[in-house]
């Protein structure tokens, strides 16, 4: 995994756990490697890695159990929560950018819709 | 402290064989040249030896101090005063080691001397001879041969102390002053000059008490006994000097070093 | 929680005759961390560790480890990698191995075999024989082969090719644990920050910034060294 050193690393680390969540790359229920085995796969410190299963566990998105290690949450509603938030700021990132450009609400959704298409017609 | 005199050898060890193997190539060169090369060998040998020890005893402690090098001793940890004493003892040992190594000359080359003479070696005669040379002439016995050689013993410890003081003194109190090893010289000529304003000062107060002593028997030679008695002072003067200059050496190294 | 504090450096003052090289230089070290010292060249990094090692002695000021004064016997608990080729140049890598072993009793013998054939050093060749970039890996593989409390590398990544430079930072976080310090001093700050927990910059001698990377990170909206580059910009 490439690092952007501008913001802070466990930010980075705990988007990419989430998208893998979302995406189905990290299963529920999964158990996610010991914060050393983790720091030397990604290259960084463990204290790094110590702090975003912490965090993550503050947003209840793992679990630790003690002496086993620290595990996906099984949850599926948190999961879905969890999509729905993700999905959210692609969405508001998306209507910022495109309001940026000059796009009105019915522009998007026509612009939205011919991508569909697009999208559709490649599957 | 034996892993550090060990491995002061283990580093020194290429270039002493290298002088060695020189020498014995010398020594086989002068041999061919009859009993004149063997002599004028055994007359070369010990002053070349003596300047390639003082060279590389100073070269010993120097190194560590001045180069790079030097971190790998002194990241171990050792007191000052350990590795201060490390490195005098392998000083002196070495010192043995390469009067040894002289003796060993002199029996190669003084053999080979007595043969060309076309005289049979018989190693009780020349002990016998060199006994008679000692005991009888210059009244001297073994006694004798041990307290001078004590004495020799006690003046080379007092000197490499005093060299290597110098070299700690310049390296740690003095350590930001350019040519360094004409100012360690200095260094050890201005202790040489106070030690020896000291010790004539010790003589002159212990003086008084030698009067009543009688050292010299009415045969005109000088006991064993007497003779230790003579060197006494100087060889209780040496090892204070000694053992005060280790002391100095060890603490400066401990406190003031800056490599 | 409270973290055991294993080196505390207090006022420490280092004078020459024409130049101070630290002034007032207090910094905590705690247990379990990786810690940055940067700046340029001349900063007074290599100055600081080499007071810590026992090399030098401080003008004034204080230097505790484990809450005892340093001393020669502190060299047990301090594992110091200078930036200089130290090594005896007419041993041999085994010979300098094996030296290690006798002086110290932390150093793990096997450990630094089995490192220094998996970055491939030849262990029969003479020092005076090896590469700069050789060197560079020996030296921090003898230095990380000490089972020490306080690892403390100066430039480890100087004179090493840009492969092996990746082998040395990947053993240097492979080092790191719970109950010991590294402290690493480089100017190549960009490829070891993603290894570092707190960051120290150290400018002519005076302690210009101490915080949590991350934290930086967060604050400033910068890298390390983009923190870095504003900070010596005028150095």
């Amino acid at each position: 995994m490439e690092f952007n050193n501008n913001i802070p690393i466990y930010l980075q680390v705990i988007e990419k756990i989430k998208q893998d969540i979302v995406s189905g790359k990290l299963k529920p229920g999964e158990k996610m490697p010991s914060s050393r085995d983790y720091s030397n796969e990604l290259g960084i410190n463990f204290n790094t890695v110590a702090r975003v299963y912490r965090e993550l566990e503050n947003e209840e998105i793992v679990f630790t159990k003690r002496g086993l290690g620290t595990f996906i949450t099984e949850s599926d509603q948190i999961i879905e929560k969890l999509r729905y938030t993700m999905a959210k700021n692609q969405i508001t990132a998306f209507i910022d950018g495109m309001k940026q450009l000059g796009y009105t609400k019915e522009d998007m959704i026509k612009f939205i819709e011919t991508e569909n298409n697009y999208l559709e017609g490649n599957e | 402290m034996l892993n550090l005199i060990k491995y002061e050898f283990i580093r020194k060890y290429r270039l002493v064989s290298m002088i060695l193997i020189t020498m014995l190539a010398l020594n086989l060169f002068l041999l061919t040249r009859g009993v004149g090369g063997s002599m004028l060998f055994l007359v070369l040998s010990p002053i070349v030896l003596y300047v390639f020890y003082l060279a590389d005893i100073i070269k010993m402690y120097s190194d560590d101090l001045n180069k790079k090098t030097g971190y790998m001793l002194f990241m171990t940890p050792n007191s000052g005063y350990k590795i201060i004493s490390s490195k005098l003892l392998a000083a002196i040992l070495e010192g043995f080691a390469l009067v040894l190594i002289y003796f060993i000359f002199i029996l190669i080359n003084g053999t080979y001397i007595i043969i060309s003479a076309g005289n049979e070696i018989d190693y009780s005669q020349i002990i016998k001879a060199v006994d008679n040379l000692l005991s009888g002439s210059l009244g001297f016995n073994l006694g004798h041969v041990l307290v001078f050689l004590l004495a020799a013993l006690a003046f080379l410890i007092a000197f490499i102390t005093t060299v290597y003081t110098a070299m700690t003194i310049r390296k740690s109190i003095f350590s930001e002053i350019k040519f360094g090893g004409l100012f360690s010289f200095i260094i050890f000529l201005l202790i040489n000059w106070v030690l020896s304003f000291l010790s004539s000062k010790f003589y002159d107060i212990i003086t008084p008490y030698y009067d009543t002593v009688d050292t010299i028997s009415s045969t005109g030679r000088v006991s064993a006994g007497g003779l230790a008695m003579i060197l006494l002072p100087m060889i209780a003067v040496l090892i204070i000097q000694a053992v005060s200059l280790t002391g100095i050496s060890g603490y400066l190294l401990e406190k003031k070093i800056n490599l | 929680m409270n973290k055991l504090s294993v080196l505390k450096i207090t006022d420490l003052t280092k004078r020459y005759y024409n130049k101070t090289a630290l002034e007032n230089v207090s910094l905590d070290f705690e247990q379990g961390k990786i810690y940055g010292l940067l700046g340029p060249n001349g900063s007074g990094k290599t100055t600081l560790m080499k007071v810590v090692a026992g090399l030098h002695k401080q003008t004034s000021g204080s230097v505790l480890i484990n809450d005892e004064m340093l001393s020669y016997k502190s060299k047990a608990y301090v594992s110091y990698m200078p930036t200089e080729n130290y090594l005896y140049e007419n041993f041999k890598v085994i010979d300098i191995l094996k030296y290690y072993n006798t002086m110290y009793e932390d150093f793990r013998y096997d450990y630094a075999v089995n490192l220094l054939n998996d970055i491939d050093v030849n262990s029969d060749i003479k020092i005076s024989n090896l590469s700069s970039g050789q060197i560079g890996k020996l030296k921090t593989v003898i230095a990380l082969s000490r089972d020490a409390q306080i690892y403390m590398l100066d430039e480890p990544l100087n004179g090493v090719d840009v492969l092996s430079r990746d082998t040395i930072l990947d053993l240097i976080a492979k080092s790191h644990s719970e109950n010991k310090i590294i402290i690493i001093s480089t100017h190549l700050v960009s490829e070891i920050e993603k290894i570092l927990d707190t960051v120290i910059f150290l400018k002519e001698g005076i302690v210009e910034v101490f915080g949590d990377a991350e934290e930086l990170r967060q604050e400033r909206q910068l890298s390390v060294e983009g923190i870095y580059k504003e900070v010596f910009r005028n150095a």
